[in-house]
């Protein structure tokens, strides 16, 4: 079987139809809290996305995903009241910012063994908490930070989603573009590159592959939507908050989508639920938002050990041995 | 030590002087002065993460990003003793069994169970590990200012004209006893012996038969005891605040990548500046704000300058 | 034509390789020598992924010791480990074709060669099974294969007959002298099997120790007395 670009897999039509699903019902199930936090959801599944696919493609560990959207997040805010533009425009310019800060980031790390890119990315995280927390976000202020006492200026939404149900689709359907994009990326060539690169960097190095092009390359992907997932996050609630994009909060981000499995679509969306759900379901239930926290270090240290494919992968093999096949 | 690594502590040394001049330089030395103890202080314990995390990682292949997490579980459970009435030097010393328990326990148990898999991987599990023991910290002490504190903070001795407490003292004596008992253990001890042949080759060593499991042990207690102290001091000059205490290991994985995750020295010296740097920016009215970044930048920037005209070359195990 | 000029390679106090010449002519060379002689060593230091202290590296005249090792590659280098490296997730057709993906020439073109070297090494019918499912063997092919592409000059080998079985390694022979034919490229290949060196290679080079100790057609190098004590040591008879 031939595997040309717009090939069909059985796992890429079930998503494309989750994701037809999602925009057509998800909707009109929710009350405007939880309509709130299922954007909310979907913009951290878009997120989820770029850092699993570095780790599980390139075996890259990106531990400041979260606090790249803050970077996108204030991106899109500042431009929203800086200029007239179109939302669009701010969010693919949020994306572009992004990218490039997560390359400045990275950069003493990209050619490193790849422990140095988890340290160096911890320490990003780090930085960025203290630099959200020093200088917040805009809010229509005048000067560079943009920020100003009292309320915010109004947030101008895409001319396509101005209700909270519109732009739950809008998010849905940038979410499920990422998602082809990077996609699309493992079908061409620079997704041959990382399975050889994965494989061995000096194999890789030896068939002619610019190891350290295709890993910049990759982060810049996962950077660049990092800022895209900001920027609509920063769109759905109309300012953001430093608390959003703590370290800590870029560490358990990429511990779900281990959780969740790295390899999967699914396993990004799951692992977006348990990010954003999960915590708002025992907020409900009266059980303290803390052992999120023990449920998903315990969860990162099962899959790591015994489960590497995640959630989604043990799905896959189910569903697998239930046609009949090889799991 | 090489010339090159004398060249790296002298770059060190220029660096916490450059700052020093450009902020403290018109100021009385007795105002400066303070930032520098506090500086030097705080790098203190930023080293002494780092060394428990190099000692560990060169024995073991683990970087170890649970120690703070364990330092906050036994800076908690010394405060609770206290609460309860327990004399505090007891309390301490359970600050300091707890860490070492709760590191002891990952190295036994958990650790062998991916002794196979990549670096990166052994790492990140160490996160899982730390996210357990920062939810179990926060759901059994509420949020709430709490502070750990210590005899020491209410002496003050007086050096070179200058009032400082006892407490900041002992960080800075620590950091450099530690520094040379580890370096001693490692240079003169059977044990140490070993763990240096572990570190150097550990494939090679189990066939010469070293005990790799009893070496490891020991460097999984020492990165225990470490954290219990390093936590200890961090509740008491910073904050006892879990979350706070946890992320500490940000800028000791800072200071060993300062020591290029290798030579204690520059570890020592990394994290001393580090916190020197951090400490003088306070008197800077436009980076005062970002200081805690401090550490990162110069981490970075360490990252940077050692990877000048290299290519990634596979000459060694790293 | 490959000339080796004096490379000398340091480990510390280690020297690994003591100012090794050689210039290679023959269409397949080969390299033996004991465990440990720096044979790895010195097909590491041509592919780049060690740094030679001192000496010079010239392919058909080019300098390739100044070269990043996958701008080698693009020059004409190829290079198989002594386990090979098949990507599982990718098809063998895909394999293959990342050691193109650099050049800018037509994919149809591209896609074509690949099928080409595949049907050469007897893979053709395996082109879209995904590399995990591939034996030992049909790795080491594909590893052959992925050689084969793109215009190459010097293709080295290390111990690529290494867990093979008689007729595998045969076979493997059979392809490493097709080599010179199809794509005008020189081989280098190290191997511990004697029989497989002597039966391909026109000339060999012997290292021991870091030192290059003969050198020369094949049959005068391994007749030679040098290299039997270099293997089986010198006889001490006690009485």
């Amino acid at each position: 079987m031939d595997r040309s670009l717009f090939r069909l897999t059985p796992s890429g039509s079930t998503g494309l139809i989750f994701a037809a699903l999602c925009f057509a019902f998800l909707p009109m199930l929710a009350g405007s809290y939880w309509l709130s936090v299922l954007t909310s959801a979907v913009i951290f599944a878009m997120a989820t996305s770029g850092v699993a696919f570095m780790y599980a493609r390139l075996g890259m560990v990106s531990l400041t995903q979260v606090g790249l959207m803050g970077i996108g997040g204030w991106v899109m805010l500042r431009l929203n009241y800086l200029f007239d533009w179109p939302f669009e425009v701010n969010m693919v310019l949020a994306a572009l910012a992004t990218m490039i800060c997560g390359w400045i980031l990275a950069l003493p790390a990209l050619r490193m063994r790849g422990l140095y890119l988890a340290l160096v990315t911890l320490m990003a995280a780090g930085g960025l908490e203290i630099l959200f927390a020093t200088y917040q976000f805009p809010n229509g202020g005048e000067g560079f930070w943009g920020v100003k006492i009292g309320s915010s200026d109004p947030f101008r939404r895409p001319w396509l989603a101005q209700t909270p149900e519109a732009y739950l689709r809008y998010c849905i359907v940038i979410a499920t573009l990422g998602f082809l994009f990077i996609e699309g990326h493992r079908r061409l060539f620079p997704g041959r590159a990382w399975a050889l690169i994965r494989r061995s960097e000096a194999a890789a190095m030896a068939a002619g592959v610019n190891v350290t092009l295709y890993k910049t390359w990759a982060f810049g992907i996962a950077g660049a939507i990092a800022g895209a997932s900001g920027a609509l996050l920063a769109g759905s609630l109309g300012l953001l908050d430093d608390g959003t994009f703590r370290a800590s909060e870029s560490i358990m981000l990429f511990a779900l989508a281990i959780v969740g499995g790295a390899r999967f679509w699914l396993g990004a969306v799951i692992a977006a639920v348990l990010f954003r759900i999960l915590p708002g379901l025992l907020n409900t239930w009266g059980v303290d938002t803390d052992l999120a926290l023990v449920i998903f270090g315990a969860g990162l240290l099962h899959a790591l050990i015994t489960a590497p494919n995640g959630i989604a992968g043990q799905i896959h093999d189910l569903v697998a041995r239930l046609r009949g096949g090889k799991p | 030590m090489t010339r090159g690594s004398w060249v790296n502590w002298g770059v060190y040394a220029a660096l916490m002087a450059g700052i020093w001049l450009a902020l403290a330089g018109g100021m009385p030395f007795k105002v400066t002065g303070m930032f520098l103890a506090s500086g030097l202080a705080i790098g203190s314990l930023y080293a002494l993460g780092g060394i428990g995390m190099v000692v560990l990682y060169r024995a073991s292949g683990v970087l170890n990003f649970s120690a703070g997490a364990a330092g906050a579980a036994g800076a908690m459970t010394a405060w609770q003793l206290v609460q309860w009435g327990l004399w505090p030097p007891l309390a301490w010393v359970g600050c300091i069994a707890v860490a070492l328990a709760l590191t002891l326990a990952y190295g036994r148990y958990l650790a062998p169970l991916l002794a196979w898999r990549e670096t990166v991987v052994k790492a990140v599990a160490t996160l899982g590990f730390a996210l357990i023991i920062l939810g179990l910290v926060s759901f059994i002490w509420i949020d709430d200012p709490r502070s750990l504190e210590l005899p020491t903070d209410q002496i003050g001795i007086v050096l070179f004209g200058l009032r400082v407490t006892a407490t900041r003292l002992m960080a800075f004596a620590a950091a450099i006893a530690i520094v040379i008992g580890i370096w001693a253990f490692l240079g003169r001890t059977e044990i140490g012996l070993q763990m240096r042949a572990v570190a150097n080759a550990r494939d090679l060593s189990a066939l010469l038969g070293i005990p790799i499991r009893r070496v490891e042990t020991i460097a999984w207690g020492i990165s225990g005891l470490l954290a219990g102290f390093t936590g200890l001091m961090f509740a008491n000059l910073i904050r006892l605040e879990p979350v706070v205490i946890t992320f500490m290991v940000i800028p000791s994985i800072a200071a060993a990548l300062a020591g290029r995750l290798n030579s204690l020295s520059l570890v020592l010296v990394g994290g001393l500046s580090m916190g020197v740097i951090e400490s003088l920016l306070t008197l800077s009215p436009v980076l005062k704000g970002v200081r805690p970044i401090a550490p990162f930048v110069i981490a970075a920037l360490v990252l940077l300058w050692s990877q000048r005209g290299t290519r990634l070359t596979f000459g060694g195990r790293d | 034509m490959i000339q080796i000029d004096a490379v000398t390679v340091r480990f510390g106090g280690l020297i690994a390789l003591n100012e090794v010449s050689a210039t290679l002519t023959a269409p397949v060379a080969g390299i033996i020598g004991p465990n440990g002689a720096g044979k790895t060593t010195l097909m590491n230091v041509v592919s780049g992924f060690i740094t030679a202290r001192s000496g010079q590296v010239l392919v058909e005249g080019q300098d390739f010791l100044r070269l990043a090792p996958h701008r080698r590659a693009q020059k004409g280098l190829r290079r198989s480990f002594q386990r090979e490296q098949i990507a599982d997730d990718l098809t063998v057709l895909e394999n293959v074709l990342v050691q193109t993906d650099w050049s800018l020439t037509g994919a149809r073109a591209k896609r074509a060669e690949a099928m080409e070297m595949l049907a050469v090494v007897g893979l053709a019918d395996h082109a879209h099974k995904i590399g995990g499912a591939l034996s030992g063997f049909e790795r080491r092919l594909t590893d052959v294969a992925r050689c084969l592409v793109g215009a190459p000059r010097l293709v080295m080998f290390d111990e690529p007959a290494g867990g093979m079985s008689v007729e595998e390694t045969d076979r493997l022979g059979d392809l490493v002298l097709q080599i010179h034919g199809l794509t005008g490229a020189q081989t280098v290949i190290i191997d511990h099997d004697v029989e497989l060196i002597r039966r391909i290679c026109a000339e060999t080079l012997v290292l021991d120790f870091g030192r290059r100790i003969a050198f020369g057609p094949t049959a005068d190098v391994l007749a030679d007395p040098k290299v039997k004590a270099a293997y089986l040591g010198t006889e001490e008879v006690t009485a």
